[in-house]
């Protein structure tokens, strides 16, 4: 096999079968023709080098080929870029959040491991990150490939424009300082009509994340584990979350669905209202049977464990004042946890009436 | 004041990029093949590398506006390729298109 054969072979291997032979056959013209204006040149025959010469010329065998290739030249393109940018710039500050929450945590349980506290969220939030990265690259190299256009990336309005913020550091940082800027950009608005969909593509990002979470597909490393004492203590989750994992699966698809509905659709009021009524009520079940298992999660350390569980009881101030009175042995974190657990339970119950009701009004007027 | 040549020479890519498929369409009014069609588009100026001028040729043909046919010459085969009737309407029409700009630059410029 001589030089040319071996170059046309490589090139051959990247093209599709039914144009191979012919692309070859011109290719093999060109560098001929090539050859043969160099020598007339040149008046003598071409050494091996001044013939790899002019193949290098034409181009690496990789490049030559994906000029053939239909479709689009990359990953991303120039249209879904300025999205895919978004969409990593705000999940990756979303990831930093949750880490450093996290990271917080973990700090005010234990401080005298903060080192290894901030090394294992340091690794979580790259970990983390890359998988985004990867998520986000292959959803936008699907759309790429199909050449799919979601009608919010082409029937936008100005109104839907606010949570694109999201990807600026500097309005997270004004925004946690409460500064009256960050508040005018981050506060609900007295005239809001409908859920913008910004917020929209928040959610679906965020339950995206979720989903992806739940069922296995991203791991956030450390997430389930903090140091106590001196040594890891772990949690593990207690029965009702296998029992709910198809219900709660569903509940997120549904969400995710409804927020695609919103983007899709914006106008469709009253087919969002009764999709959110109905989110709402099948929410309130679920934290309802979450509620009802009275056991959440289960700490261990050192062969040692602790139940984040409660009831209906602690939903007292009482109880709530003595929040941090427990100490931070394992039970007194596990007890501290189980009041955060029912206020925070009891909180969202209170959201989703809230989130039922507006459905079923945006249901009954349109 | 200086002119960057890297930025000159990415400007005026960009700027050449788009005016490849007329001169190409307008070179083919004659049939030719890859090579010499490369060579008669540098006589005039439009130096082109083969890398980009051969795909391009077979997108234009799978857009019907080329056709092509493999004859011998010169001991070999190769590829002729030529204005296609909806090539020639096509550049008609961006002849035009063209020469509207031209007239709108030269008020500018």
């Amino acid at each position: 096999m001589d030089m040319i054969d071996r170059y046309l072979a490589a090139v051959a291997a990247q093209l599709p079968q039914d144009q191979r032979e012919d692309i070859t056959a011109e290719l093999r013209d060109l560098i001929l023709s090539r050859f043969e204006a160099r020598e007339e040149e040149l008046g003598r025959p071409l050494s091996e080098d001044e013939q790899e010469e002019i193949l290098r010329e034409i181009g690496h065998p990789l490049v030559v080929a994906a000029r053939y290739r239909k479709g689009p030249d990359s990953l991303v393109g120039p249209e879904l870029f300025p999205y895919w940018l978004f969409a990593v710039k705000a999940g990756l500050l979303l990831v930093l959040a949750v880490q450093a929450i996290g990271l917080f945590i973990q700090i005010l349980t234990d401080p005298v491991d903060a080192g290894d506290a901030i090394s294992r969220a340091i690794h979580g939030f790259i970990g983390g990150g890359l998988t985004l990265v990867g998520v986000a690259t292959v959803i936008a190299a699907g759309l790429e490939h199909y050449n799919v256009r979601p009608r919010w990336m082409t029937h936008w309005r100005v109104k839907d424009l606010g949570a694109f913020g999201l990807s600026d550091p500097a309005a997270w940082g004004a925004a946690a300082a409460g500064k009256p800027e960050a508040k005018a950009v981050w506060a609900p608005k007295a005239s809001v009509g409908g859920w913008p969909g910004g917020e929209r593509l928040f959610s679906l990002l965020v339950t995206g994340v979720f989903v992806l979470w739940w069922v296995g597909a991203l791991h956030f490393p450390g997430l389930m584990e903090f140091p106590l004492r001196g040594a890891d203590a772990t949690v593990s989750g207690a029965p009702v979350w296998t029992a709910l994992h198809g219900f709660i699966l569903v509940y997120a698809l549904g969400c995710m669905a409804v927020d695609l509905v919103g983007l899709a659709r914006p106008a469709a009021t009253r087919l969002l209202g009764a999709g959110r009524a109905a989110l709402a009520a099948a929410g309130l079940w679920l934290t309802w049977a979450i509620f009802e298992a009275g056991h959440w999660f289960t700490l261990k350390r050192d062969g040692e464990t602790a139940r984040i569980a409660g009831d209906w009881s602690m939903l007292d101030l009482q109880t709530l004042r003595s929040l941090g009175d427990s100490g931070r042995e394992l039970a007194g974190v596990a007890e501290n946890l189980s009041i955060v657990a029912v206020w925070v339970l009891a909180m969202m119950a209170v959201g989703l009436m809230f989130q039922l009701l507006g459905g079923l009004w945006k249901l009954a007027r349109g | 004041m200086a002119v960057d040549p890297d930025l000159f020479e990415s400007m005026k890519l960009e700027l050449r990029r788009g005016s490849l498929v007329l001169a190409v369409l307008a070179c083919l009014r004659t049939e030719r093949y890859g090579y010499t069609l490369r060579q008669a588009l540098a006589a005039d100026g439009l130096e082109m590398e083969e890398s980009t001028l051969y795909p391009l040729l077979r997108r234009l043909e799978s857009q019907g506006l080329l056709d092509s046919e493999w004859r011998e010459e010169e001991k070999r085969k190769k590829r002729f390729y030529r204005l296609s009737p909806a090539g020639t309407a096509m550049l008609a029409a961006l002849i035009d298109e063209w020469r509207g700009i031209n007239a709108s630059l030269d008020k500018l410029l």
